[in-house]
């Protein structure tokens, strides 16, 4: 190669003046979050939701606010698989959303610390609705330093232990209220040729689910909570190793089958296992209900049974405790061009109408007003099961990889699916939650 | 590269033979092709390809989560690759698929693709519908094939006598056998195309005095078609290589790295950190290194080839 001609040195000069260049106005643009609304959207809020079927009630209410608003809502919907991932790209940008989804706790608080929500205790102020109108457990969720950070939207999803109803009756098994109530279960439905519990460790937050409800019932909700707050020892205590040596013997009796590993949630392999009766129970989201509606409503009405995860006895978690999403919030950002327009659009969250719209799509919001149209929801009975658990419950223990922040999402999940697999033992999936950094 | 020099010499002369022809103007140089004619490729490429390499080179160097000023911290990110296990297992899991794809995919095409280069209709015909997968998006592939390997609605459930459980994505060694497979279902027809294009410019005279010499079938594949599509085996294994280095949406889709981390390439690898835990430093460590890797083996597979050197086979004929 003719390299050194002084044609392609110059060439080779000006290439590399030019990719300097832009390098350095690329690095300028990711670094330069000094903003200012002024260089925000004009007469526009940004209202960024996770994208799945509930969508429809929040394009209504964006269509419904902007009929009387001046500045205009724009609803940006992300795909829910990457939501976190893009959020967390963009909110330090001048395309950060003027409003966003999350789940409170820990998928808020790396904003939080680095000072970019909006404390919403001003808005309250002027309207206290903001905050008396929801229930003051799920309220709680989004608040740090005795700040408020979000308001409750959409609802509410504790995860409760679904069952085929068919499946129980044909093979004589009554709705399992204690551990040793599913433990011989799972060994009853063996025998049968039924897989006990459908599971999507393909998936690996469905396995997570185990762990949330297993610790809470030994341990309570303290343990969980110490370890949250930075006593890594909390992980290596006795409770901990008994709930996790409960879940071997469950997974060693067989309890999920032999190829979890290969099934998910998300592609809607474990729910087709409950529906058609090759499994009995599936521990899942409140959504499993929509989920299975969507595929048979006849199912979802006759056959799907729902009820709670299973005491433990001598165990110190409250029977009542749940775990799951809380809830999901609106935050808003601080750099917002129009805090007064945000606050409208919020006040929307604890009206009758939403509260009726989300019921209709069987949500469960958690206003002090949703038990008035709890009679409206898709389904009545399973709505009003729900609010009963969610009102009367001690603790509602935020799932695992919300309650720390998103860097801790890939190390827990992978912990929970190698202990499950027999990858790690009980010693391997202490050290891994050792090992996560706490918010 | 010599044709390169090569063809720069002839635009150059035809240059000077113009311009000699008519007095300098300044407008000379307009539609005589010129640098200005590398402009978009060289604009598309440095923007799209040198300036994020650039930045990843820096950012490689700084402590940066998505929020706030990224902080330079010189080696850091560097000097922890030492202690990251995870990093050196995925290096690992991606050199045994590269070379699992390669070893499966390369006698398959190369087969396919000389087959292929016969004219009949019957094999035009054929060849049209192995192409199919070509035309599909790897997304769209390994979701396909992700709910085709089902273990209990899927293929799995129904062969139980061949699959057992069905449990594929539960082990490492099954894992990484649908990896390897759904690569080479969507790869294979490419691969099939290059060879079918390189068995088509040998010159049929070369057969032809094989056959007055006697040789068979399989004698004239290996002295004759394999020798002459020696480039063409090279190309294509430069781009499994390099393609291979930087697998990454089928492995997401398909096993997202499971079970555990044991299917957890280092592109995938890179993306978790970068957008998951937002290292992105620690992210751009592994990219930078990806890059320099993948540079270092193609060109060593093409000094060892001779690849540089573009001699054409048909020299002589």
């Amino acid at each position: 190669m003719n390299s050194s001609s002084p044609r392609s040195r110059r060439w080779r000069r000006s290439a590399a003046v030019v990719a300097t260049l832009a390098a350095g106005a690329l690095l300028a643009g990711c670094s330069g979050s000094s903003g200012g609304s002024s260089s925000r959207p004009e007469n526009e809020i940004h209202v960024a939701v996770y994208g799945d079927a509930t969508n429809k009630v929040e394009e209504a209410v964006v269509a419904k606010f902007n009929e009387t608003s001046d500045v205009k809502a724009v609803l940006d919907v992300i795909p829910g698989a990457n939501y976190q991932q893009k959020l967390q790209t963009i909110i330090d940008t001048d395309s950060a959303p003027d409003v966003f989804f999350n789940w409170g706790g820990g998928s808020i608080k790396p904003f939080v610390d680095a000072d970019l929500l909006l404390p919403l205790d001003d808005m309250i102020a002027d309207d206290p609705k903001l905050e008396d109108a929801f229930l003051p457990s799920v309220f709680d969720t989004a608040r740090f330093d005795e700040k408020a950070y979000g308001v409750p939207m959409r609802g509410t999803q504790p995860v409760m232990l679904f069952y085929n109803k068919s499946v129980l009756e044909a093979n004589g098994i009554a709705v399992p209220e204690t551990w040793d109530d599913l433990m011989a279960a799972v060994e009853t439905l063996k025998g049968a040729g039924v897989t006990p519990i459908a599971l999507g460790g393909g998936d690996q937050w469905p396995t997570q689910m185990w762990f949330q409800y297993a610790y809470d019932r030994v341990a309570g909700p303290e343990l969980f909570q110490s370890a949250l707050d930075g006593d890594a020892d909390a992980w290596a205590s006795d409770d901990s190793k008994e709930a996790l040596g409960m879940l071997r013997d469950l997974v060693d009796a067989g309890g999920f089958g032999t190829n979890f590993d290969s099934v998910k949630f998300t592609d809607g392999g474990s729910p087709a296992l409950l529906r058609t009766g090759k499994a009995a129970f599936e521990l899942m989201g409140s959504w499993e209900y929509s989920t299975q509606q969507n595929e048979d409503p006849e199912f979802a009405a006759t056959d799907l049974g729902y009820t709670t995860f299973p005491t433990v006895q001598g165990g110190k978690g409250d029977p009542a405790n749940l775990a799951g999403n809380t809830n999901n919030f609106y935050s808003v950002i601080k750099d917002t061009r129009y805090p007064d327009a945000v606050e409208d659009f919020l006040k929307i969250m604890y009206s009758d109408e939403f509260v009726q719209q989300q019921l209709a799509i069987g949500n469960l919001p958690t206003t002090t007003n949703t038990p008035d149209f709890l009679s409206t929801a898709a389904d009545p009975a399973y709505s009003q099961y729900q609010f009963d658990l969610v009102e009367a419950a001690p603790s509602f223990q935020l799932s695992w990889d919300q309650a720390y922040p998103p860097a801790a999402m890939t190390p827990i999940h992978t912990a929970v699916a190698q202990f499950f697999s027999g990858t790690i033992d009980e010693d391997g999936f202490i050290s891994a939650m050792q090992a996560l950094q706490a918010p | 590269m010599s044709s390169v020099t090569a063809r720069r010499g002839t635009l150059g002369s035809t240059g000077t033979a113009r311009r000699a022809g008519r007095p300098r103007t300044g407008q000379a140089a307009v539609g005589r092709p010129g640098s200005v004619w590398a402009l978009p490729a060289t604009v598309f490429f440095g923007l799209f390809a040198l300036v994020p390499l650039v930045a990843t080179v820096w950012m490689s160097f700084v402590t940066w989560g998505g929020i706030g000023d990224p902080r330079f911290v010189g080696l850091d990110n560097w000097t922890r690759i030492g202690q990251d296990s995870l990093l050196l297992k995925s290096i690992g899991l991606t050199v045994v698929l590269v070379v699992l794809s390669i070893a499966v995919q390369t006698p398959v095409s190369l087969l396919l693709g000389v087959w292929a280069a016969g004219q009949q209709r019957a094999r035009a015909a054929v060849v049209a519908i192995w192409f199919i997968p070509l035309l599909l998006s790897s997304a769209a592939i390994s979701v396909l094939w992700r709910a085709l390997l089902d273990p209990n609605f899927g293929i799995p459930g129904s062969a139980p006598w061949l699959f057992g459980d069905g449990n594929l994505f539960g082990h490492q060694g099954t894992a990484i056998a649908v990896l390897v497979f759904v690569s080479t279902w969507q790869y294979t027809p490419f691969h099939t195309l290059i060879y079918q294009g390189g068995a088509r410019g040998i010159p049929a005279v070369l057969y032809q005095a094989a056959s007055l010499d006697g040789a068979g079938m399989v004698r004239q594949f290996f002295s004759i078609t394999l020798p002459q599509l020696k480039n063409t085996v090279v190309t294509s294994l430069i781009l499994m290589l390099v393609g291979g280095l930087t697998t990454f949406e089928t492995v997401l889709i398909l096993t997202n790295g499971g079970p555990g981390t044991d299917t957890l390439v280092s592109p995938l690898y890179m993306y978790q950190k970068a957008f998951s835990s937002f290292d992105f430093g620690g992210a751009s460590v592994i990219a930078v290194a990806l890059v320099v890797v993948a540079t270092a083996i193609s060109l060593i597979v093409v000094k060892f080839s001779g690849y540089g050197e573009m001699r054409s086979q048909a020299e002589g004929v």
